[in-house]
């Protein structure tokens, strides 16, 4: 993977909120079969805030930029989405820090980062039936690629198709963390809402590359 | 449901805005984050002690803002943690060189959020930590929480850790008390009725005219059972026996007793349910050093109380014993 400028940075993150705006109704769906249904709206009014201050965010740097979207989809979000998210922008914008440029090795360390802080903050692994399960899977995939020498576009498509096939994987599985876990073993059978959410977003960031 | 509210959405910042009117002296009120804190604050010279949560608790926590408790609370509309960014300054405002303790009751929205403002507020250079609160032993794992919840013994770690913080504690020792404080406190709630937030305007659970609900949690969440009513006696006998069990508390054990009202339940019924909590632990060897009877922490309207009770020593009961002064006043 070449370097990626401050311009990807921010246009992965501009894709990505206006998926969650556009999809609002369709993520709250899914977290509604055992969840509490509030993952749509939650994270469509902290994403709906990134957009409104868009212009004004500082770009001096992708690890500035990123703590910036850490603040404004934290700030009057309730519910878990808001501190989960908030922390997962924080903790690669930590790991953006430590470096100059945004190579493939760099976007692995922002996701490493994103998921172990997201592991802390929910008290949650791998196993959980969390977006865990679909973005640790897929950032490992996309370390593989990296080390056997991919191209950028093979590298998005291969992160994308693994986190497609572990989201819906995620079906078979019983919640152990958040809402959905009341529902004990009737959460088998119809796949993680943040999971699928996540798959729907890289999807969908990969697909209007520019 | 008759309520005296304007708008429901505005129920928290009204009530905020009266309180402060109410002590202009001694309180400062910030509306863009919900804040109440001392209007001498921040005191550079000593730990600064923040409490958050939802509202629907008062007098927690924002009614015990003061010297000697809490420099500031930090609340979220009703039965919602505050939002983090509203917690992020709060602790930004109110740091202090000596520190700043911020004080959570373990619900799993409230932590994430204190969590994070914790990193975000360490990462600029501020030394803050944070401490949960734990005491109720109804249920293990809850509605809201991973672990126990906790209750109306928040009273006692806050009280605990103000009184150790206006003495001139660093904030490591300040923590150890409060830890000391939390893991000697046990509490457990009934209810007689369910409680109506401003913006449901309708109950929030169903409980029938002849039940209770033994156990239950702040926000009306189920506890250990749901039985029929029953004579007070025998609801103190079934609250304070797990409550004993848990610690356990022992005979020759000192004790601080608090009867909570949860609300809605006249102060004649609380005094009343003390009488029979106190005699029933003198029978057991165990002696009331402190009590306390009234409202601390409660689930708006709901007709209801909690017992508590914290295993007293000299230390402990030194810092409960330290002067405090906060805008509930009887004089």
């Amino acid at each position: 993977m070449s370097t990626t400028k401050i311009d990807d940075v921010e246009y992965v993150v501009r894709s990505l909120a206006q998926t969650t705006v556009e999809k609002e109704k369709e993520f709250g769906d899914l977290d509604a079969v055992v969840g509490d249904g509030d993952l749509g709206y939650s994270l469509a009014r902290g994403f709906e805030k990134v957009l409104a201050d868009w212009d004004s965010l500082k770009r001096d740097d992708a690890a500035t930029f990123l703590q910036q979207i850490a603040l404004a989809i934290s700030s009057r979000i309730g519910g878990t989405s808001g501190p989960l998210w908030g922390t997962a922008f924080l903790r690669a914008s930590a790991a953006a820090k430590t470096t100059d440029t945004i190579d493939g090795a760099a976007v692995v360390a922002m996701l490493r980062g994103a998921t172990d802080g997201i592991k802390k903050r929910g008290n949650s692994d791998l196993g959980d039936k969390t977006l865990l399960d679909a973005l640790i899977p897929a950032t490992d995939e996309l370390e593989r690629q990296l080390a056997a020498g991919a191209s950028p576009e093979e590298c998005r498509a291969a992160f994308a198709a693994k986190i497609r096939e572990c989201a819906d994987a995620t079906s078979t599985m019983e919640a152990k963390r958040g809402r959905a876990s009341y529902s004990g073993t009737r959460s088998i059978g119809s796949p993680d809402a943040g999971a699928v959410a996540v798959a729907v977003i890289v999807e969908r960031i990969v697909a209007d590359w520019p | 449901m008759k309520k005296f509210v304007n708008d429901p959405q505005q129920f928290v910042p009204e009530m905020l805005e009266g309180l402060a009117l109410a002590n202009p002296d001694t309180l400062k009120y910030v509306p863009e984050y919900n804040l109440i804190m001392r209007a001498d604050g921040p005191d550079e010279s000593k730990v600064s002690i923040v409490q958050g949560s939802g509202s629907g608790h008062e007098p927690a926590h924002v009614m015990i803002v003061g010297k000697g408790m809490l420099d500031a609370a930090c609340p979220g509309d009703v039965f919602a943690a505050p939002p983090f960014d509203y917690v992020y300054e709060t602790t930004k405002l109110m740091a202090s060189p000596k520190g700043v303790l911020l004080l959570v009751n373990n619900y799993t929205g409230d932590k994430m959020v204190f969590e994070m403002a914790e990193e975000m507020s360490s990462a600029d250079g501020i030394e803050v930590k944070t401490l949960f609160i734990n005491d109720d032993v109804s249920v293990e794992d809850s509605t809201y929480t991973i672990g126990r919840r906790g209750v109306a013994g928040n009273f006692f770690v806050i009280k605990a850790v103000a009184a150790a913080s206006e003495r001139g504690a660093d904030l490591n020792e300040v923590i150890r008390i409060g830890e000391k404080v939390n893991s000697v406190t046990r509490t457990m709630g009934v209810a007689l009725t369910a409680c109506t937030p401003p913006a449901k305007g309708s109950p929030l659970f169903e409980l029938g005219d002849d039940e209770i609900e033994i156990g239950v949690g702040i926000h009306g969440e189920p506890g250990r059972r749901r039985g029929k009513m029953m004579p007070a006696n025998e609801i103190v006998e079934e609250m304070l026996g797990p409550i004993v069990k848990d610690l356990p508390f022992k005979e020759g054990d000192r004790v601080a007793l608090m009867i909570n009202g949860l609300g809605g339940t006249p102060i004649s019924e609380l005094y009343l349910l003390y009488g029979q909590a106190h005699k029933r632990l003198a029978e057991q060897g165990i002696s009331v050093g402190r009590s306390y009877v009234g409202e601390y922490c409660t689930s708006l309207d709901m007709a209801g109380a909690s017992i508590t009770l914290v295993r007293l020593d000299d230390e402990i009961e030194g810092l409960l014993m330290d002067p405090a002064e906060i805008p509930i006043r009887v004089f």
